[in-house]
């Protein structure tokens, strides 16, 4: 279970009330931000999302009820639970409160302690029914084996391949991971990262894979080998389809050609890859030219050859790695996940030891999904 | 979520008001900023100085309202980026589909 506080917005025209609850929720480890009209509260609902909103009932201007209808007609909040805080204990009002989907009715001579209870249970069981249906939807796609990330790593002559990945939140998101064996020579190595986050993002990963596969399927079969072709047939075919063609991926593309002992790669929209020279110590990003893909019907996608030599590494990471919780705001910083990564490969730690020296010890600090490939020279 | 700052017979200007730009308040602002362009059939210019942060689902929305623009030909162009923001657009080619000015006045002349 995660430890993310709990926001709340809280509306009331009366300061001094305002003031007394919004101290008893900070006190109880709520997160309060407060308005004094339903004008005001609807200004910050623009820029800040809440878990909950309590809101007064009587108001000068916009009242509880016409407020809570301008957030019954904004897609972005209407879902967000709504509490009506009143010292009315009218029937009839609270009979159409309730038809405008207020969660619940609190009395303003409750006691605070209360209020806060009260509170705590509501965002605890809508959280405890989010958290159910999550569990739902992961147990339908264990049961029809489908799966955006691989379970193992493919074992390559001369190459040693590591990954880790942790989803933002627990729940599944946008990013995937692929390993193609195509033939006994030529591995492709996929990793992509759907704009969005959370399970929207994730239901569209299988579309995005399902096309790569087939592509690196038919190059091959055709003789195909180029990763820029194959980017550039997968790019095709998503921006002639309906349902993916306001959909956008990032995806670098490798392919381990064992005779050769070469790495060929391409990248649509993705973050430079890095380098790391073992013999001398450095770290170097390589970037690519192809734009996202789905965005234009010609990505512009080149292709460059990598040579690694003797226990030399290869990072392909997505932008979940280079973007952190920083002080009060959020900030993607790649420079930064470079230099805390540098040190490490000086001395020499193996990709567990990155996992855990690095990767997991800023759990807390990540905002997206998190997703890293090593490919390690080793002959 | 956005902000009216000028409006052109040429352009509007609008401002992100959110810090932030991240999966929170990106399908709003793809709403708000489509609706412009329905409404004024107008080039935009977004001035991004407020933005410290931007995710990937915000991206995301910023293209697909460029796209939406390019359909109805009209133009996007980004402004006033803080320079985190501005490496990250970068680093991921954006800045190749993009037209990013350093501030209001280069967009406008632009234009």
């Amino acid at each position: 279970m995660n430890a993310i506080t709990k926001k709340i917005l809280l509306v009331d025209d009366n300061q001094l009330f305002l003031k007394m609850l919004s101290q008893a929720f900070k006190k109880s480890g709520f997160d309060c931000i407060t308005a004094e009209s339903g004008v005001e509260a609807l200004r910050i609902l623009k820029t800040n999302i809440p878990d909950a909103v309590l809101s007064d009932y009587e108001m000068p201007g916009m009242n509880g009820m016409q407020f809570r209808q301008e957030l019954l007609a904004d897609a972005a909040l209407k879902d967000i639970p709504f509490i009506f805080l009143t010292h009315i204990s009218d029937n009839e009002l609270m009979v159409i409160g309730l038809g405008l989907q207020a969660v619940d009715y609190v009395l303003k001579d409750t006691p605070v302690n209360v209020i806060v209870s009260k509170l705590n249970n509501i965002i605890y069981t809508v959280q405890k029914q989010h958290e159910i249906s999550k569990n739902e939807l992961k147990k339908a796609a264990e049961a029809l084996n489908v799966r955006s990330i691989p379970q193992t790593v493919p074992l390559i002559s001369g190459f040693e391949i590591d990954f880790w990945h942790q989803p933002y939140q627990d729940i599944p998101g946008g990013d995937f991971i692929d390993f193609i064996q195509a033939d006994e020579r030529h591995t492709f190595i996929v990793l992509g990262d759907i704009m969005g986050k959370k399970w929207m993002a994730w239901f569209f990963t299988f579309s995005f894979l399902s096309y790569v596969r087939a592509a690196v399927r038919f190059g091959v079969l055709s003789g195909d080998y180029s990763v820029a072709s194959i980017l550039h047939k997968v790019n095709e075919v998503i921006c002639l389809d309906d349902v993916l063609k306001d959909t956008l991926s990032s995806l670098s593309l490798v392919m381990i050609d064992t005779e050769t002992q070469q790495i060929s790669y391409s990248g649509a929209g993705d973050l430079p890859l890095l380098y790391y020279n073992d013999q001398k110590a450095t770290t170097k990003q390589i970037s690519s030219d192809g734009l996202l893909l789905g965005l234009f019907p010609d990505g512009k996608f080149s292709e460059q050859q990598i040579n690694l030599e003797n226990n030399d590494r290869l990072f392909i990471f997505t932008d979940g790695m280079t973007d952190l919780s920083a002080g009060s705001g959020k900030k993607s910083d790649y420079n930064l996940f470079t230099n805390n990564l540098n040190p490490l490969l000086k001395y020499g730690h193996n990709f567990e030891s990155l996992k855990h020296e690095l990767f997991e010890s800023s759990a807390n600090l990540r905002v997206d999904d998190c997703s890293i490939i090593q490919i390690r020279k080793t002959t | 979520m956005i902000r009216i700052i000028k409006d052109t017979p040429g352009h509007l200007l609008i401002e992100i008001e959110a810090s932030e730009a991240n999966l929170d308040n990106s399908d709003l602002f793809k709403t708000q900023v489509t609706e412009l362009l329905d409404r004024h059939n107008k080039n935009i210019v977004i001035d991004f100085n407020r933005v410290e942060y931007i995710d990937s689902s915000f991206l995301g929305a910023l293209v697909a309202i460029l796209k939406y623009a390019m359909a109805h030909k009209l133009e996007v162009i980004l402004t006033a980026m803080r320079k985190d923001v501005h490496d990250l657009l970068m680093l991921i080619r954006l800045d190749k589909v993009f037209k990013i000015y350093g501030d209001y006045e280069q967009a406008a002349a632009a234009l």
